[in-house]
């Protein structure tokens, strides 16, 4: 259970006046839940990803993990980011064994578990390759990998496919469902496209530009597992997607407090 | 055709030294003056310098000097200018005192410091110091900056603390600019380390250097500039290849990236 206690943050800006990024969030999100976070550049999802994680500490209100109030980092919520932040100086395998070397895993052990992960991504035969020498695709399998290794029980995903094309994007989406079908863990999704959000989640979270307010929660009851051609055609998907652009389009100051 | 391009490639350095000597013996020969020893005559020096045990000792203090300086310099410098890039308190701090000391020559130094320290291997070492710490801090500044949040921010998800971020992620992530930076200290320790000498006559290659210049002896005085010389493209290509080895991971163009999803 992650739950967001009413979270602002304020950003300071030198010269000019401070800018309130995110304003009165409150969200509770369930065990096992594909969370997606959506909402037009700049309405401060990331940093409500950023405050989950413990990577930036909010201006007011708290966000708790498992009833534990979040005070920083940690292995219980691993983070995938849009820019893949890989360690280049680590080979794929390298990579993926940091996490479980660092939690005190032996090597054989870590290394075994790390070569199984590699595979499930679908990198099997890359295991000594360097980043650089890696698609931007495979470099997001090898950073997923890499935060699945040390088993955290909240996935925190920060655009994950928004550098990607848009072929490889939707091979990655269908491999994370995959891959969350398996073992559920908590995913709070970031992104800033509403097929993707609808496509993969069980709660769309819809955000307001700056600042940044929770506009909607919609859930999206849709059967799984989902296949994308399937979807495509099923009108209740269709239905979703057209709802969502429209409440992101609508800009207008009616914000519908949830 | 491309045996012969790599042929030409690897021979041109060798060809380059070959023609510059080549047109110092000419220019020697057309100008006749006793200051001005051929390239010939310079070189049969070299053996002779090398043999002397006397100059051995003296070429051997001066790369003890500037290795134990260089090795203190990267032991400072490394650390001051990684913390530097993560802390803005410790930026702020040293980057004044930094711009400062930049542009000043060191061996413009070398009169104070042999005013406190005397002529010695302490004052000397000190000169060389300065000279390497500048250039490998601020490339470990900038190395230390330019290092990406969400790369630290993944590490302290894994549980690593910030002194092992530090140590873990921040040196290696930093290490292809540190290395840039040590590239230059290098250069610029063979540099201070002569001048040291020059202005501190008591022993070492520079010392050889001035008193042959003193007394005349021209051809020693070109066959030690040779000596350094080379001493300097040796460590420096030593140096490149041992920095080549270490950040492999970073060279661009190392291998085509894979085209797959």
């Amino acid at each position: 259970m992650i739950e967001i206690e009413d979270v602002s943050q304020v950003f300071r800006t030198s010269g000019r006046q401070d800018h309130l990024a995110l304003s009165g969030i409150s969200l509770a999100i369930e065990d096992g839940a594909f969370v997606s976070i959506l909402g037009p550049s700049g309405c401060g999802k990331s940093t409500l990803l950023y405050i989950v994680g413990g990577f930036v500490s909010p201006t007011a209100g708290l966000a708790k993990v498992k009833g534990k109030a979040v005070t920083g980092p940690g292995p219980d919520r691993g983070p995938v980011f849009q820019e893949f932040a890989l360690f280049p100086w680590k080979s794929v395998l390298g990579n993926v064994m940091y996490g479980p070397r660092q939690q005190g895993v032996k090597p054989a052990e870590a290394e075994a578990q790390s070569r199984a992960l590699i595979e499930m991504v679908g990198l099997k035969g890359f295991e000594h390759f360097y980043p650089k020498e890696l698609s931007g695709g495979m470099k997001q399998r090898v950073a997923l990998a890499r935060t699945l290794a040390y088993h955290p029980a909240v996935l925190l995903m920060d655009e994950p496919f928004g550098a990607l094309d848009a072929h490889t994007r939707t091979r990655l989406q269908n491999d994370l469902l995959n891959i969350w079908e398996r073992d559920r863990k908590t995913v709070l999704f970031v992104t800033h496209s509403v097929d993707e959000a609808v496509f993969l989640s069980d709660k769309v979270v819809v955000m307001t530009r700056s600042p940044g307010r929770i506009k909607m929660v919609i859930d999206i009851d849709l059967p799984r597992p989902r296949r994308r051609s399937d979807l495509l055609l099923d009108p209740r998907y269709q239905k979703y997607v057209v709802d969502i652009e429209r409440m992101i389009d609508d800009t207008s100051e009616e914000v519908l407090r949830p | 055709m491309m045996v012969g391009g790599m042929l030409v490639s690897r021979l041109a350095p060798l060809l380059a030294c070959l023609g510059l000597l080549g047109i110092w013996q000419v220019g020697a020969l057309t100008l006749n003056t006793e200051s001005f020893p051929t390239a010939l005559e310079a070189l049969r020096a070299v053996p002779a310098i090398l043999g002397d045990k006397e100059s051995l000792i003296n070429i051997l203090a001066s790369l003890r000097r500037m290795a134990i300086a260089f090795s203190v310099a990267l032991v400072v410098a490394i650390p001051l200018g990684l913390m530097m890039g993560r802390n803005r308190f410790v930026a702020s701090f040293f980057n004044p005192l930094l711009m400062i000391t930049y542009p000043v020559p060191k061996a413009a130094l070398m009169p104070i410091i042999m005013l406190w320290l005397g002529v010695g291997d302490i004052a000397k070492m000190l000169v060389i110091f300065l000279g390497v710490s500048l250039p490998v801090i601020y490339h470990s500044f900038q190395g230390a900056k330019a290092v990406e949040e969400k790369m630290l921010w993944s590490g302290a998800a894994m549980g690593l603390s910030a002194a092992q971020r530090m140590v873990w992620i921040v040196l290696p992530a930093a290490l292809p600019e540190i290395l840039t930076g040590c590239r230059t200290g290098i250069v610029l320790a063979l540099i201070t380390m002569v001048t040291s000498e020059m202005i501190a006559r008591q022993s070492g290659a520079g010392n050889i250097l001035f008193n042959s210049l003193d007394m005349g002896q021209y051809d020693i005085v070109y066959a030690m500039i040779i000596i350094i010389g080379a001493l300097g493209i040796g460590l420096d290509a030593a140096f490149e290849r041992l920095r080549r080895r270490l950040v492999r991971w970073s060279e661009p163009g190392f291998e085509i990236p894979l085209s797959f999803a």
